[in-house]
Formats: structure tokens, sequence, C-alpha cells
């Protein structure tokens, strides 16, 4: 620890002598190579890393470079990896770690509940970290020290508001999201100066007077300017086209659509948005009307190729709702919308490709039975440009709803789910025909963890019963598997440092970084 | 699919950690889960206090329930929810808001004031628990489900979904639903999980084991023998023959239609 604060001391005094440990936010635009400096690795959210040293010849032989005890429990966060510091984050308490050691630089903890917000990750912006906490503050800390520079509410924790979401960072804005579901809070998204912690611009999952999107909510009563659309899952970013794609969560009160009859905009949607203004350029409702807490903030993933001949910049979603669309992401214009699990709440597609619920698939007072749901959930999906492939961690499962608050007064949930019987398996989708090329069964291999995909012909995850696992990207085939001990709550990343790959998984309280071994 | 059994076992579980996966709000002050079953009862008494004060001064406007009418719904707002003691609402109950149109309750008492407060508390308590992240309420009455018709369950019993095959009415369904409350018995019959697969494994040898399955994760099989021990090997080094009891459940459950889910229900109801 001395050696590391004398050599801060000693970049303080001569800052030009020493390569800088801080985030060029530009370097985010790159592919992650020696870095994974951003919730996704890079803006795309492909989760697609172009180093090759561990690769499908060899990932057989891989074995533990170190390990890294948080003494926490139940993790979610992805760690990001900057100059040689992985930076890992949990409740109200982040890790700076040795990336090539794993031995700890600095702890930062505050007060408060040490477990709650299912945080999902810091971001980095110069020499500064951002993490939103389980009491809905945004926090800014220096790199350096891990000390506290300031925090500031970005909603009502009384109301059940709360923060997890990994900030994301485009330029000089550091851009964030809220969770809540108890109290009908309206979601939105933030644009936060990094400096000043003052609020740049402000987008309102729920729209206001005058915009046509105020007419998909019935204004008999106040349920349209309620709760809903949260935005609790990083969102992705077009330099080129300057478009930030964010996915909003479910609308309220979340089980009973009697109180809501409408579209519900801009709920269950992929919104694309100036990121200097927060302007909203285009949208397209992957779930309208959700009845069953289809969030549909799953990462949007952006890449470019060609679409039944044609040259198109393309952004994919795999829903909560067991719906995958591929997007024209320069206008939202979907190209291709089917399901990728058995959905039979899906009555059919309107024009723009968008699903048509059914209306006897609505949580019904005795019940209706619904398959679609939790198709897949949060943690992210991975896209292989060498394969062309979707990589998706699906389940097909049969759920019952109950609508035990029916009327127009209802608020929160106003129902309840139960999730019966499940299949759960990996599935590699065609992004030019939306079918499923192949699936690895679960109960071995992939199951409801994020996904990371390498040049090295390599898909890494884990499986339902702990594992976790390398796949071949091609087939599927599995290709290394170790049991790590804990639940596996978010996904892989990669970084290589010294001419050596790490692959790391932060398991339940301890980070793994595998490698292939040392000579 | 013939180790289909664990797995749903390991999903069911894993299903309810995902539910959380989100990310639940912080168990706050709010929370539920006094130790005091005095204190407890002297809430519930203002509570219900309350509750009548509510009635008859507040809920023309307020709606019975507090979720708002006229005026705004207490259930979601802010300043309720800041309230600790009545700090907050007293004084807009005491002296109104008359340029709103809430005219002054002047007469309300400290210990009034005190007793509406904790009424709203129980309400916001009770619509914050209709969250997933409360216990799902064991009220839902039977009637509510039993929106069937008892023949066609009788007949769907003992046709088109076999269940007859492997149960009685008179036998191991006798009083069904007596012992559990509507929407378990509803569950259960649809998926009761929780039944562990059983499977024989075959050595190289040919030596056999059979017993309960634990681990079951497409690269080892582990199970309980019947002599209490637990044994283990690697999937590939031997055959295993897994046995899920619940593969009919699993198998009807994606056959069932909402009618015959009602009926079914609506007849096994009377199995009292």
């Amino acid at each position: 620890m001395r050696g590391v604060f004398a050599l801060v001391l000693f970049a303080c005094f001569f800052p030009a002598s020493l390569p800088a440990q801080e985030l060029d936010p530009g370097k985010i635009l790159q592919p992650p190579t020696d870095s994974w400096p951003t919730y996704n690795g890079d803006y795309t959210g492909r989760r697609y890393s172009p180093l090759t040293q561990i690769n499908r010849e060899n990932v057989g032989s891989l074995t533990l470079a170190w390990a890294f005890q948080t003494h926490s429990r139940s993790l979610q966060s992805m760690p990001i990896e900057v100059n040689g510091i992985l930076y890992i984050s949990g409740g109200n308490e982040i890790w700076a770690v040795d990336a090539r050691t794993g031995r700890q630089v600095w702890h930062f903890a505050r007060p408060g509940a040490p477990l709650g917000g299912g945080n999902k990750g810091v971001a980095m912006w110069k020499d500064r970290l951002y993490m939103t906490t389980p009491d809905a503050q945004l926090l800014s800390i220096d790199a350096r020290t891990g000390k506290l520079i300031w925090q500031i509410p970005i909603a009502d924790p009384a109301l059940k508001a709360f923060g997890g979401v990994a900030p994301l960072v485009i330029r000089d804005h550091i851009i964030i999201g809220t969770s809540g579901d108890t109290a009908d809070l309206p979601g939105f998204l933030l644009s936060i100066d990094p400096l000043t912690g003052s609020v740049q611009w402000r987008w309102d999952a729920m729209p206001k007077p005058g915009d046509p999107a105020w007419n998909s909510w019935p204004h008999d009563t106040d349920v349209g300017t309620r709760g809903g659309g949260m935005t609790w899952i990083t969102g992705t970013y077009d330099p080129g086209l300057n478009l930030l794609y964010w996915g909003t969560g479910n609308p309220h009160p979340v089980e009973n659509g009697d109180a809501r009859v409408g579209a519900n905009l801009y709920t269950c949607t992929i919104v694309a948005l100036n990121p200097d203004t927060g302007k909203l350029v285009w949208y397209f409702q992957s779930s309208p009307h959700d009845t069953h807490d289809w969030d549909m903030v799953m990462t949007p993933v952006l890449f470019d190729g060609t679409f039944h001949g044609k040259p198109r910049k393309m952004l994919a979603q795999a829903g909560k709702n067991g719906l995958f669309f591929v997007l024209d992401r320069t206008n939202g214009e979907a190209l291709i919308s089917e399901a990728f699990v058995p959905a039979n709440w899906v009555a059919g597609y309107d024009p723009r490709g968008q699903p048509i619920p059914r209306q006897d698939k609505e949580p019904q007072p005795d019940g209706a039975l619904v398959t679609g749901g939790v198709g897949t959930n949060w943690q992210a999906p991975s896209y292989d440009p060498e394969t062309h492939l979707f990589y998706v961690n699906s389940r097909e499962s049969m759920g019952v709803f109950y609508l035990t608050m029916p009327g127009k007064s209802a608020e929160g949930w106003a129902g309840r789910d139960f999730f019966l019987s499940n299949k759960s398996m990996l599935k590699a989708i065609d992004v030019e025909t939306g079918e499923v090329r192949w699936t690895a069964n679960t109960q071995g291999r992939g199951g409801q963890s994020g996904i990371l995909s390498t040049a090295g012909h390599l898909v890494f995850t884990a499986d339902m019963s702990g594992n976790l696992v390398a796949l071949d990207a091609s087939t599927g085939k599995v290709l290394w598997h170790i049991y790590p001990g804990g639940p596996f709550g978010t996904g892989p990343m990669v970084y290589e440092l010294d001419g050596r790959q790490y692959v790391v998984f932060l398991d339940d309280s301890i980070a793994y970084a595998f490698a292939l071994p040392s000579l | 699919m013939k180790k289909f059994g664990l797995v749903v076992g390991l999903v069911v579980a894993a299903v309810f950690l995902l539910k959380a996966q989100e990310g639940g709000p912080p168990a706050g002050p709010g929370s539920t889960g006094s130790r005091n079953p005095a204190a407890d009862a002297a809430r519930a008494a203002a509570a219900e206090r309350g509750r009548a004060l509510f009635k008859q001064n507040c809920s023309a406007c307020h709606a019975e329930d507090a979720t708002g009418g006229r005026g705004p719904d207490l259930i979601r707002s802010t300043l309720v929810r800041h309230d600790k003691n009545g700090e907050l609402i007293g004084p807009v109950i005491t002296t109104g808001r008359v340029e709103k149109g809430m005219p002054a309750f002047s007469s309300f008492t400290d210990s009034e004031t005190a007793d509406v407060v904790a009424f709203l508390q129980t309400q916001i308590t009770l619509f914050d628990l209709h969250t997933r992240f409360g216990p799902y309420p064991n009220d839902i009455p039977a009637e509510r489900l039993a929106t069937g018709s008892v023949e066609a369950g009788k007949a769907y019993f003992n046709g088109p979904g076999g269940c007859n095959n492997c149960h009685s009415p008179t036998g191991d369904l006798a009083g069904i639903a007596k012992k559990y409350n509507p929407p378990d018995l509803e569950v259960r019959f649809l998926y009761p999980s929780g039944t562990p697969s059983t499977a024989v494994v075959t050595l190289p040898s040919g030596e056999k084991f059979e017993g309960t399955v634990v681990l079951n994760d497409g690269f080892y099989i582990g199970i309980q023998c019947k002599d209490g021990w637990y044994r283990s090997w690697p999937m590939s080094a031997v055959k295993a023959e897994v046995h899920d009891p619940l593969a009919a459940h699993a198998a009807l459950l994606e056959k069932y239609t909402d009618a015959d889910m009602h009926n079914l229900f609506t007849y096994l109801e009377t199995l009292k």
C-alpha cells in the first residue's frame, strides 16, 4: 500500500513524467484489449474482445492466475479495468485491485446496507469513479485513493427508489438511470457534469402533455403521470450517429392493465437519445402495454453488417418478454421481430414490428398461464462479429399470473406471479434470420449469467449449476469448465497485460482471474 | 432431457434468486418484523382508530384506502412517506391546504393525528408488500380461483390430464383442499416443485448404485445412495439413468389451457 501511495505522490509532483493512470473517455471508443474501461467493455454492448491468446485450441489448459476475496456476497457488478487496476463494486463499496496480482490497492466503504440495490458496476472518467448507491445517490470518487469527492441525490429513497445501474460515460456526460418498483415512481435518465455533479439534462420515461405518447395512457386518473420505465441497465452509444440507446422497464401498476389501457409509452421501450441534449430521436416499443413485469432494459447491442444484401447499422435486443429484435439503429426500423422462446402472450406484430399483447394473457383474478416471460434477464448477452451470432442465456418457462388488485385505483404490483417449470439454455441466434443456430442445454451450459465472446473463437459464461464454462463459438461445445463455489451473478470480462490475457469472473464474493499457465 | 427433474428443481430454486436480481430497495425503518407484540398490538389498535377517523373525515377526497380521488393519493405522497410520527402530516391536517381546497381540521387532537398517521403507515405497508419483494398474500379466496366447472375438472382429471394414473381423490388427494390455501393448491398441482429425481448409476464393472440425485450438471452425477452415503462420478465414466417423478406434471404444464386450470382447481377444491 505504501508503495502505491508513494507512486501517487510521485505522480502528483511529476505528472508529465509518468504514464497517466486515468481514463481518457476516448479510450472507450476502442475495442477492449489492455483495458475493460466500461460496463460492457466498449460502447457497442457486444461484449466481444479481439484478444486471441486464449483460444479454442488452448482454453482447456486455462488455470487460476489469482483470486481476490471481497468478503461481501452475491455481487452482481461488472468489474472495469483501466491501466492495470480493476475496480469492483457492490452495495456501498468499491475495491481497487491490482489487475496483474489480485492484491488490494484500496477499499471504499460508506455507511448503509452493504448489499442492497444490486449494484451493477462503476464508471470511470479521467481520474474519477462514479457509482450509484442503494439509497439512490450518485458518488464521485477519487480513483487514486478511493476518497469520496461528492455525492448527489438522484431519487427519493423514502419512495423506495434505489440506485445500482453502472453509469455510462460519454465525453463529459455521466449518464445514469434509476430503479424502484414499489411506489409507482417515474423512470428517467440523467446526464451529470463529471466535475460539479450538476444536472446537464433529464429525460423522462413518462411523457408530458403535447407529446403524442401522452395519448398512450388514460388520463381520467393520474396513472399516466405516475410510474414506470425504470432505467436500471446501462445503455450503449454510437459515436458516428451520436445516439445513446437505452432500454426502459415496465409500467405501473405492474400487473394491472385495466388501470392503464393503451401502449404506455415510454415504458418497455428502446429509446435513442441525443447524449448532449437528452432529446428523443426515435423509439421502438419492444413490449407495448406490458402487464407481466417484463422490463425491457436488456442491453441494446450495436453492430454493423449486411442485412439481406444491404449494409446496415443495426441494434439487437433479446428481451425479458421472450422476443428478439433487430432494428436499423439509424431510425428504429424493425428488421426482425421474432420469439426466441415460446411466447403465448403475443397476438401478432403491428406494422412497426412491435408485438401486440393478448388481452386474455394479462393477469386474471383466477390466473392466466403465460409463456415467454423472463425469456432472458438483465445479464448481458454478446455478439460475435466473426460468427455473426447473438448469444443469449434464455429460459423457456410457464408462469401463472394473478390479478390481485383490480380496478383503476390499483397501485404498485397489483398482482402475483409464480414461475413454474423452466428449461434454461444458451442460444446462438443468427442476426440475419432470427433463427437459433445452436442451443446449449444449460443443465450444463449457459443459464442466467452474462456472456463474453472473444476472437479466440470462444464464448464464456456460467451454467445453472454454478460452473464457469467456455464454449466453442461456432458449435456450443464445452471446451473448459470449473466450479468456483458460488452463484455467478454477472458476466465475465477480459483484458491483456504484459502479454498475458486474463478472463475475470466475479463469483459471489470472489473475483477469479483465469489465464494460460505462465512460464 | 432425461435429467430434466434436477434441472427443473435447480431452476425453480434459481428463479427465486433471479427475481431479486434487479436488486430490491434496502431494508429500511419501514420494514416489518417487530419483535415487540405489545407495541405491534398498540400500533394496530391506533391504525384501526385512524381508519375510522380517516373514513369519516378524509375519505371523501382521499378515498377510504388513501389512494386519492378528488384529493391527492397519500400512499405515494412524498410528504407522507417522509413522515415519521406526524410531524409533517399533523400541520397539514390541522391547518389544511386551503389554497388547494383542503379545509383545516383544527379540532383534531394530537392523538387523533397520531392514529391517522398509524393508519396511513399501515396502508403504505400493505401496498408496498404488494410488490414482488413482499410475501404473497394467502388470502386469495378459493371462490376467486374456482371459476371453472367441477364436472369438467373431474373429467379432465380422469381423462386428458391423466391425473388418475398417479393420484386418487379418495386416496392421496383426500382432503387436499383443506391442506393447502387456494393459490398454493393451484401452484402445487400445476407444478409441485421440490421432489428430487432418482438415478440408477451403472459403473463399467456392472456394479449399480441407486439413490436420490444431488448433483447432475452434465459433468458429474452425484447421488445420495440408499445406504445413506453420497457418491459421485464423472458423467463420462458411468451410465446414469435418471427418473424424474414430476415428468408427468412438466409435460402436462405445456398442455394446459387456462380453462383446464380453472376446471381442475374447481374440482380439487371440492376435495375437503
